[in-house]
């Protein structure tokens, strides 16, 4: 029993770090029907720079560097936008010609960073990366803990720039209806670019919370963006709310699974469910008129 | 029009001749190169990368459904061959087809469900599978399997000499090619552009695009596994996870196919001879200081060509060479179609409903109950009515009346929430509108569905072929269709530059190509001014004497009024009234339905 307990807070906490990945994809997917093959790339590049190099040159611990990679990551975020991706939306086969391109991104990055730092594994080295607080018999990590809040609220900054600003009503209303929106005076190539290094800037900052209680290596991404597309399916695709929803009910799923299945086998489970969603209900668990927020 | 069977057949044979050509020159090369390793196995790369990006093209590039996961099949191949051979000592000449067969089954598991749905899906799902399979495979202790080295020679697949693995990869080679070049003028190759050009028209022009599908993604999962097995038997020492399933096999695939050019047959070979030897080079020279440049070129290359070089190398090529075709002078007018009913039937067969067996008297369609709606709007409310055979029905209804909501639901496009659809008799409320076509059902679409980058003739083709035999009698029932409808100077010209006349023209020339007996035309006016309106009433009144029903939707009374036998009215998705088009027009609900309560009480007396 305090095992299962356990393994449930374990999932709690690495469903809501997933969580902040997934909606940053589902941000993407939803304004622009893109699958961003490169997100999770984006979260390992943040998790070498700002989170270990800040760290490793001048000390800066990585919560701080968490919000730091936000305006880093959203500048290079537009700017992908701008500069590559922009030439191809609005093609007949922008769907899948964005898909190559990111996953032609996603290779550069990952060998850059092998390139210039190496394969090493590497991990960060805080009083809070392996300390504990115990609940009882249950133990929480104090890292993850901190991550949790700060994860939370970024989703909640999220949730309320989109809802609450002119300019996130702008992103939903071309995520509806990009032809209606741009005769309303919505600058789409703005609002694309705006979206994108959103949905870019989120992810590097969960994947700098996730580094200061992982290890990583340049080729970390392939593991974590298969959690990521099977939170975002659970989740119906475009729905931040349902990548949320889903991201919390894989990463539950992944720890628990952990009872039966070997470390190494996780995602596994992570997968059948995934699979077993594309057959039985793939308009996701919110179903199909699940709205972007 | 008139390319004799003979020339088509001599065209065709040409093309067969120049791949074993270009087959046998590979291997002649490789014969002359003699047995220095280095340049063999470069050979070897680029005839094996070739291959396997042609397999990739033929469900990704022809089919337009890309398959990001490719690598799951290139590495099951690899993984299946391997280990059979390793732990049960089989030949890999057996173990490839294992290779292969496991292959097929895990994309038939993937297309099920995924080619259904939105193309991301299917995106994401094959990506997924390579991306799981690694660890699983890493987790069951096969992260790494040393190919051991019998000396059985032949029987193992193990040569010392690299010439026989060139050899047996330029048969590889030369049986893809023979297959894309077998399809590419096949149906099966025109159901595969087609649907990768516009699938709702595909379906509309019967063919099962679901079935279609999944057969390409079969053949190229097939052939990638058998393109695994080669690879590691013929480059790896050590078999890896990575070097099976991982991304950058499929960065290469793309790219060269890309690079090349997406849905060409020499496209992938030529890019292969330029991109393998410079990833090769730098991987020899660089290697080892910087392991992942190689990568790093393969996808650098990626992003340039989907940016800078879209069609790829071949077409740019081929482009140098060819000429542009002869064109006759363009004879479209809409005037030309008046005389279709005199001099229609003169050289060419007129087009003909297939021949009807059921009673003439009994109505060729039957509605009864028909009820849709949208997520709680309804569209279609108990709507019934029969279509007599050979006549023209005219339906009509102010904007939002369900028109053509009623047309997809007897399309098959939707399927209604109540009521049943009898077509000759047959309940056909739950067919697919393929199914439909086959049986004659012909539809136009409101907004034009054509396949834009298949040539005029081209796109008739795809229609002729739901009931043609054989290929050339769909060549005959599409150059007809296409001359009798004024289209022969556009035969050779892709549909994506015809005005709005001749648009129009070619929906109604391919639904024709299909023989139907029912023809559903969903407002056919829309865009055109009186005097082209006029030439499609006409249109419509001699495909209507040539025996076929027609129901035609239309938002401009004037022009149906002239030509229709029977009107039926709707408003608000229920039927109002049914009579003749002047008991129709008077109707005082359909009158306020389009010109408001005020102007009937106006103008008519109730």
């Amino acid at each position: 029993m305090e095992v299962l307990v356990q393994l449930i807070v374990a999932g709690i906490l690495a469903g809501v770090s997933y969580g902040v990945l997934a909606a940053g994809l589902a941000l993407i997917f939803g304004v622009m029907k893109i699958i961003n093959f490169a997100h999770a790339e984006f979260a390992v590049l943040a998790m070498y720079l700002p989170t270990y190099f800040f760290l490793h040159w001048w000390g800066l611990d990585p919560f701080l560097s968490a919000f730091i990679a936000l305006p880093m990551f959203f500048l290079l975020g537009y700017g992908i936008q701008r500069l590559v991706i922009e030439r191809i939306i609005g093609t007949p086969e922008a769907e899948t010609s964005t898909l190559i391109i990111t996953m032609g991104i996603s290779l550069l990055i990952a060998n850059i960073i092998l390139v210039i730092w190496s394969g090493a594994p590497r991990m960060i080295n805080q009083p809070y990366t392996l300390a504990t607080w115990s609940v009882g018999s249950v133990l929480i990590n104090k890292a993850q803990t901190y991550s949790l809040f700060i994860s939370l609220g970024l989703i909640f900054g999220l949730f309320w720039f989109l809802n609450r600003t002119m300019i996130g009503k702008a992103i939903q209303a071309a995520a509806d209806d990009p032809e209606g929106s741009a005769y309303m005076g919505i600058n789409l190539h703005f609002v694309y670019g705006l979206a994108f290094g959103l949905g870019v800037a989120i992810t590097a900052a969960g994947g700098c919370l996730m580094a200061t209680y992982r290890p990583f290596n340049p080729f970390y991404g392939e593991t974590i963006i298969i959690i990521l597309f099977a939170s975002v399916v659970l989740g119906g695709m475009t729905s931040i709310t349902g990548a949320l929803l889903g991201a919390l009910i894989i990463g539950l799923l992944q720890q628990v699974s952990a009872l039966i299945l070997p470390l190494a086998l996780q995602n596994v489970a992570v997968f059948v469910v995934f699979v077993l969603f594309l057959y039985l209900r793939p308009q996701g668990i919110l179903g199909k008129e699940g709205r972007m927020v | 029009m008139k390319i004799g069977d003979r020339l088509q057949g001599l065209l065709v044979s040409r093309k067969y001749l120049s791949i074993i050509l270009v087959c046998i020159g590979c291997a002649l090369i490789s014969l002359f190169i003699g047995t220095d390793r280095y340049s063999q196995r470069i050979l070897l790369l680029i005839i094996l990368w070739a291959a396997a990006s042609s397999s990739f093209n033929i469900i990704s590039g022809y089919g337009g459904q890309v398959v990001f996961g490719y690598s799951m099949y290139v590495g099951t191949g690899a993984y299946t061959s391997v280990l059979l051979f390793k732990l049960l000592g089989v030949s890999p000449w057996l173990g490839m087809w294992v290779g292969v067969i496991i292959a097929i089954i895990i994309a038939f598991i993937i297309g099920l469900p995924t080619l259904r749905l939105h193309g991301a899906y299917f995106a994401v799902a094959t990506i997924a599978f390579p991306l799981i399979t690694v660890p699983i495979l890493n987790n069951l202790g096969f992260e790494e399997i040393i190919i051991p080295f019998t000396g059985h020679g032949a029987l193992s697949m193990q040569f010392t000499d690299l010439r026989y693995y060139v050899l047996i990869c330029v048969l590889f080679l030369a049986g893809v090619l023979l297959i894309i070049q077998t399809m590419e003028c096949s149906r099966f190759g025109y159901a595969l552009k087609a649907i990768n050009q516009n699938e709702t028209a595909a379906e509309g022009m019967g063919i099962d695009t679901y079935w279609t599908k999944m057969t390409a993604f079969l053949i190229s999962a097939g052939l990638g596994a058998i393109a695994g097995t080669l690879y590691s038997f013929g480059l790896l020492y050590v078999l890896t996870t990575f070097s099976g399933f991982g991304l950058s096999i499929i960065v290469k695939i793309l790219s060269i196919t890309i690079v090349g050019g997406i849905a060409t047959l020499w496209g992938p070979l030529i890019a292969a001879i330029f991109l393998v030897p410079i990833g090769e080079f730098l991987n020899a020279q660089f290697g080892n200081r910087y392991p992942g440049v190689q990568d790093i070129i393969f996808g650098a290359a990626l992003i340039f060509a989907i940016i800078y070089m879209r069609e790829g190398i071949w077409v740019k090529i081929r482009g140098c060479f060819r000429t542009a075709p002869q064109r006759p002078t363009p004879s479209i007018k809409p005037g030309a179609m008046k005389d279709m009913e005199k001099q229609g039937a003169l050289e060419i067969e007129p087009i003909k409903p297939r021949d009807v067996e059921s009673n003439i008297h009994d109505p060729i369609l039957k509605i009864e109950g028909i009820s849709k709606s949208f997520g709680g709007v309804l569209a279609l409310e108990n709507v019934s009515f029969d279509v007599p055979k050979g006549k023209i029905v005219g339906i009509i209804g102010p904007n939002g009346a369900g028109k053509t909501t009623l047309f997809n639901v007897i399309n098959g496009y939707l399927k209604p929430a109540k009521g049943k659809i009898f077509f000759e008799g047959k309940d056909v409320t739950y067919f697919k509108p393929h199914d439909l076509c086959r049986l004659g059902v012909g539809r136009t679409f409101q907004v034009a569905q054509t396949f834009g980058k298949m040539t005029v003739l081209e796109n008739v083709l795809t229609g002729a072929f739901s009931q043609a035999i054989n290929f050339a009698e769909a060549h005959r029932i599409a150059g007809g269709v296409v001359q009798q409808m004024g289209l022969a100077g556009r035969a050779y010209d892709q549909a994506v530059g015809l005005t709005i006349w001749e648009t129009k023209s070619l929906e109604f020339s391919r639904a024709l190509a299909t023989k139907p007996k029912l023809l559903l035309v969903d407002e056919p006016m829309a865009g055109l001014n009186p005097e082209e309106a006029n030439q499609i009433a006409e249109m419509i009144k001699s495909i209507a004497k040539s025996g076929i029903t027609v129901i035609v939707i239309e938002h401009v009374v004037q022009n149906l009024v002239k030509i229709a036998d029977w009107m039926i009215g709707l408003d608000d998705g229920r039927k109002v009234t049914e009579g003749t088009p002047q008991q129709v027009i008077s109707n005082p609900h359909m009158i306020e339905a389009y010109l408001g309560a005020k102007w009937r009480e106006r103008h008519v007396k109730s």
